[in-house]
């Protein structure tokens, strides 16, 4: 039996064993046969007819739901994914009630949850399920009061459970009723001889939370999604480049590459010392955004391209100003708030 | 409309009683509509009545669309056996259908004292709307205070209330106004 839709196109519909009795054919409904259409009781089946809907001829079964007569159309090829099944056995009856009268001491106590387990047993349609809704909110009904929602799906789960055992067992609903307020609230001094209760319905795995996997051929520009906007910034070079055309690793690099870097860096600096060059700094501890906040617009890069290069001596003198320039706006980003001092006023 | 029929003689002030609070539950009109014979056949060899058979077989009273049919009886009654055994039986309902039976002869003993005899006839009360309460589609109630909590639950007061709880009353009226009259 088909389980829920998946909650993401990329994943297969979960596949949950059938329930007993489930019809997986549609030429086992023949007339005066009895099913059990989920989350709508017992259906007598009258029998299959065809019917033009929107230009299309299909065939539906009929049927008559007999707690009031209601009609029930069921296109024929719909019926193995609808979950009918056949009315419960006597052995299937006994199991349940041995199941209602024992002992339930584990409520789920998350309203969520429970909420969405019982919704999944009720569609489910197995008898078994239906019942361990019963109980399962009976159980709940001892320590609070039910908030309305489940006080609706607590009666609706006994008004199928009431029925079916009505119809299985061939008596009266009221009896029925009687049977089943028995084995949830027997008399003070009475002790059943119970069997080991059958196991429980196998509800459809949860969806699991998917996190996001960086692709490592799509660009820091691709995770953020501004490539999608049309937009002409140029952030990407900007952060290739950095503010004065220095190298500016990514912001995902690795920091196991980092010593490795710093070890090739300061090998580079020394030759550079050694020519007289001083090396350039790379602006590694920055983020991207401020690296791209720091890069200059694509003219003055242009420009500065097309400027013959300095001397070393100017290039030095140009490097010291633009740190002289560079140095209050870091003051500024250290400029801290002092700690209140501890203890409060103390005189 | 509610009509209240005897099979064994029951006091008319407890009768008045039964009227009035059964008027009051459903807000629907309760009127007494005689007496009728226990049927003898219902008989079972213990002596008690089996409930099932006795309303099928107890005499019709006049009734119309909608009508509700409540049967008091003394004699003790009893139900078929179920896959657990047999379950106390306090009455028995045609569920969602127009006859309810109830018994007296679980109720504490009406005495003659006022307080015993005020026992007695909110017992009476409590039982009666539980019937009627079923043949207008309620189901049993869990909670304890509320009428159609079962009789025999060990989670029941000593004296317990005679009024639905606010699901199952809003569940009757709802039930009650989409009746067919």
């Amino acid at each position: 039996m088909r389980g829920p839709p998946s909650r993401h196109p990329d994943e297969p519909r979960e596949q949950l064993p059938a329930v007993e009795g489930f019809i997986a054919d549609a030429s086992d409904l023949v007339p005066g046969v009895r099913v059990v259409y989920p989350n709508q009781g017992v259906c007598a089946v009258i029998g299959i007819e065809e019917k033009d809907i929107a230009g299309q001829k299909l065939q539906l079964v009929r049927m008559t739901r007999e707690e009031d007569g209601a009609a029930v159309l069921v296109p024929k090829n719909k019926v193995p994914t609808i979950g009918l099944r056949k009315v419960a056995t006597g052995d299937q009856i006994e199991g349940v009630f041995h199941y209602l009268a024992a002992q339930f001491d584990d409520p789920e106590l998350d309203w969520k949850v429970r909420h969405r387990d019982n919704a999944d047993r009720l569609i489910a349609g197995g008898l078994l399920g239906v019942a361990e809704v019963v109980k399962g909110l009976h159980s709940l009904s001892r320590i609070r009061p039910l908030p309305t929602k489940e006080r609706e799906q607590y009666d609706n789960a006994r008004h199928l459970l009431v029925h079916e055992v009505a119809v299985a067992l061939g008596v009266p609903a009221g009896l029925a009723e009687d049977y089943v307020d028995y084995a949830l609230m027997p008399p003070a001094g009475v002790k059943f001889d119970l069997k080991p209760p059958p196991p429980p319905v196998l509800l459809p795995s949860r969806p699991k939370k998917r996190r996001p996997v960086a692709e490592e051929t799509e660009g820091v520009l691709g995770d953020l999604g501004i490539a999608e906007l049309g937009l002409d910034l140029e952030l990407e070079r900007a952060l290739e480049t950095g503010p004065a055309g220095t190298a500016v690793p990514l912001a995902g690099a690795d920091e196991a590459a980092e010593p490795a870097e710093e070890e090739s860096e300061a090998e580079g600096a020394e030759e550079e010392e050694e020519k007289g060059v001083p090396a350039p700094r790379p602006d590694r501890a920055k983020p991207p955004k401020a690296a791209a906040k720091k890069a200059p617009p694509e003219k003055s890069r242009k420009a500065a391209a097309r400027k013959p290069p300095l001397p070393l001596k100017a290039q030095a003198k140009d490097h010291g100003e633009r740190g002289k320039k560079e140095k209050p706006a870091v003051k500024k980003a250290v400029k801290v708030k002092p700690a209140p001092k501890r203890g409060g006023k103390k005189r | 409309m509610i009509r209240v029929v005897t099979l064994d003689k029951v006091e008319a002030a407890d009768l008045a009683f039964l009227t009035r609070t059964l008027y009051r539950a459903f807000g629907l009109g309760t009127e007494y509509a005689g007496d009728r014979p226990v049927p003898p056949d219902a008989q079972a060899k213990d002596g008690r009545f089996d409930a099932v058979k006795l309303l099928r077989q107890v005499a019709p009273v006049r009734t119309y669309a909608d009508d509700k049919v409540l049967y008091i009886t003394s004699e003790p009654l009893a139900l078929t056996p179920g896959p657990l055994g047999e379950p106390p039986c306090w009455g028995f309902s045609d569920y969602g259908k127009d006859r309810a039976l109830i018994t007296t002869a679980h109720l504490p003993v009406r005495g003659v004292t006022e307080s015993s005899i005020e026992t007695y006839q909110r017992r009476l009360a409590r039982e009666a709307i539980h019937a009627v309460g079923h043949l207008w589609d309620l189901h049993t109630c869990y909670d304890a205070r509320c009428a159609m909590h079962p009789s025999w639950s060990p989670a029941l007061p000593a004296s317990p209330e005679m009024d639905l709880c606010v699901f199952c009353r809003e569940k009757s009226e709802r039930k009650i106004r989409l009746a067919k009259t």
